[in-house]
């Protein structure tokens, strides 16, 4: 049945990609929301509170990686096609 | 006419002996190597004592390296780590950045196209593992059998935790570092395919930046993987 | 004509392809790391190592002779203090001799002329005297001569 399987893998990758964007893109926004206030609360600590923020903001962006990688998994590496 | 084209997952093969390589890895890596080890050669010819030009580039370099170093291991012994946290950091972000940046379209090759090395899982889960094995070697032989002893160290409830976390360990970062430079790869291509000119540029722009900072996540976090099993509680 | 191409086949190719690649990666990254060590960091550090030694000990040396420098000023500028005082001292002492001098010198002129008025009022006096006395003797001589010569003539007639 192979268009039942590549027309649920489509809709699989997109759903991964989709839902794997929700919390890390709520994360690093509360993330960056506090390293601003951080920053106007103290000016001279922009050095590291910057590389702090850049640093939590690209773990939180693994993981929509991981949602990518699924995705792209799904689509180009299926395991279900019997090619 | 071809303007772009995406190939996903096609990898030029080369067979030695009864291994199978995808060759289009080796080949940028060893351009990447040459780059490191050219650039090494020319700014440690003459040196004086007070740096200018290639040197003075060379010591900030590893001045910065040291710093990751120290701030994640200690004092007393990140200096044997330097080296492998700064070739790791050095390699990854020179393999991305020439990925990125040089066109490698030129060359075609008969089957897969030549990209950054660390596009392939192969490259990013061999740095991953070697990492793993850097952590276990700083642990064992600096504590010996006590080393073990971590495992049950909060309460030995967590016990399946930790030895999952041993395995999730390698698996995020290797996942980390191919998902960022396969996707940005990606979304480049597609972008290309549809809006050939101008639209693509502050999406490498991007890429760029991404692509560095990862080439300092992947290091930091080793050096703290290392630092954390070095360190007596 | 644009088109994608892209390739499904999971044995061969694929996108999680695990194959020799892996351990030849890593054996190339492991020389890497040896050959940078050998002519990457070994020779920068030393050469950060022995410039900060220098720094360091060019430093503690200037700190050294910072401190020396900083006493010897101090103790010049003691004796300086020390010897302006003592020259002050000096001409105040002078200064007062020499005052006091000057007013004995005053003191004994004043004395002396005191003295010679004095005696030299005195001796006025005693010749005053002396001529007044003398001036009454030839008064009186006088008169006696006057009335022995008015006697005279009055018995003449």
């Amino acid at each position: 049945m192979d268009s039942i399987i590549s027309a649920a893998s489509v809709i699989a990758a997109g759903l991964a990609v989709g839902l794997a964007a929700i919390g890390p893109g709520i994360g690093q926004g509360t993330a960056s929301a506090q390293a601003v206030e951080g920053i106007a609360r103290q000016p001279e600590a922009e050095g590291k509170i910057r590389g702090t923020l850049l640093l939590s903001l690209a773990f939180m962006e693994a993981l929509t990686i991981y949602g990518l990688v699924v995705a792209l998994s799904l689509l180009f590496a299926n395991p279900f096609t019997n090619q | 006419m071809l303007i772009s084209s995406v190939k996903v997952g096609e990898h030029f093969y080369l067979t030695l002996g009864v291994f199978k390589l995808h060759a289009q890895v080796f080949i940028v890596s060893f351009f990447v190597i040459f780059i490191l080890i050219v650039f090494s050669l020319l700014g440690t010819n003459k040196m004086s004592q007070t740096p200018r030009g290639l040197q003075n580039f060379l010591e900030y370099i590893l001045e910065f390296i040291q710093d990751i170093t120290k701030s994640q291991i200690g004092e007393h012994y990140y200096r044997d780590w330097v080296p492998f946290i700064g070739t790791l950091f050095l390699f990854i972000f020179v393999s991305n950045w020439s990925g990125a940046l040089i066109p490698w379209k030129i060359i075609i090759l008969p089957e897969g196209e030549l990209s950054a090395p660390t596009n392939d899982i192969n490259t990013t889960a061999a740095l991953a593992l070697l990492t793993s094995l850097a952590y276990f070697y700083a642990g064992i032989s600096k504590r010996g059998i006590r080393y073990f002893s971590r495992y049950i160290k909060p309460t030995p409830i967590l016990l399946p935790i930790n030895i999952l976390e041993d395995f999730t360990k390698p698996l995020s970062l290797s996942f980390r570092l191919f998902g960022n430079i396969l996707a940005d790869e990606l979304v480049v291509s597609v972008l290309t395919l549809l809006v050939p000119l101008i639209v693509p540029l502050p999406v490498m722009m991007l890429g760029l930046f991404a692509s560095s900072i990862q080439a300092l996540i992947f290091a930091t976090l080793a050096a703290a993987y290392i630092g954390e099993a070095i360190e007596e509680h | 004509m644009l088109y994608i191409n892209s390739s499904t086949l999971l044995a061969e190719g694929g996108l999680f392809d695990f194959d020799a690649t892996l351990p030849f990666v890593a054996l190339e990254f492991l020389l890497l790391i040896i050959v940078l060590n050998l002519i990457y960091y070994q020779p920068i550090t030393q050469v950060i190592d022995s410039r900060e030694d220098y720094i360091r000990e060019n430093l503690n040396k200037a700190s050294i002779y910072l401190d020396e420098a900083n006493e010897l000023t101090k103790n010049y500028e003691l004796e300086l203090i020390a010897a302006r005082k003592e020259a002050i001292r000096m001409v105040t002492t002078s200064q007062n001799e020499a005052q006091e001098f000057v007013n004995t010198q005053i003191y004994q002129a004043q004395k002396e002329a005191q003295e010679l008025i004095h005696s030299s009022m005195i001796q006025f006096e005693q010749e005053k005297n002396k001529a007044i006395y003398s001036l009454e003797k030839q008064v009186e001589q006088i008169s006696e001569q006057i009335k022995n010569k008015l006697i005279s003539t009055y018995i003449k007639k």
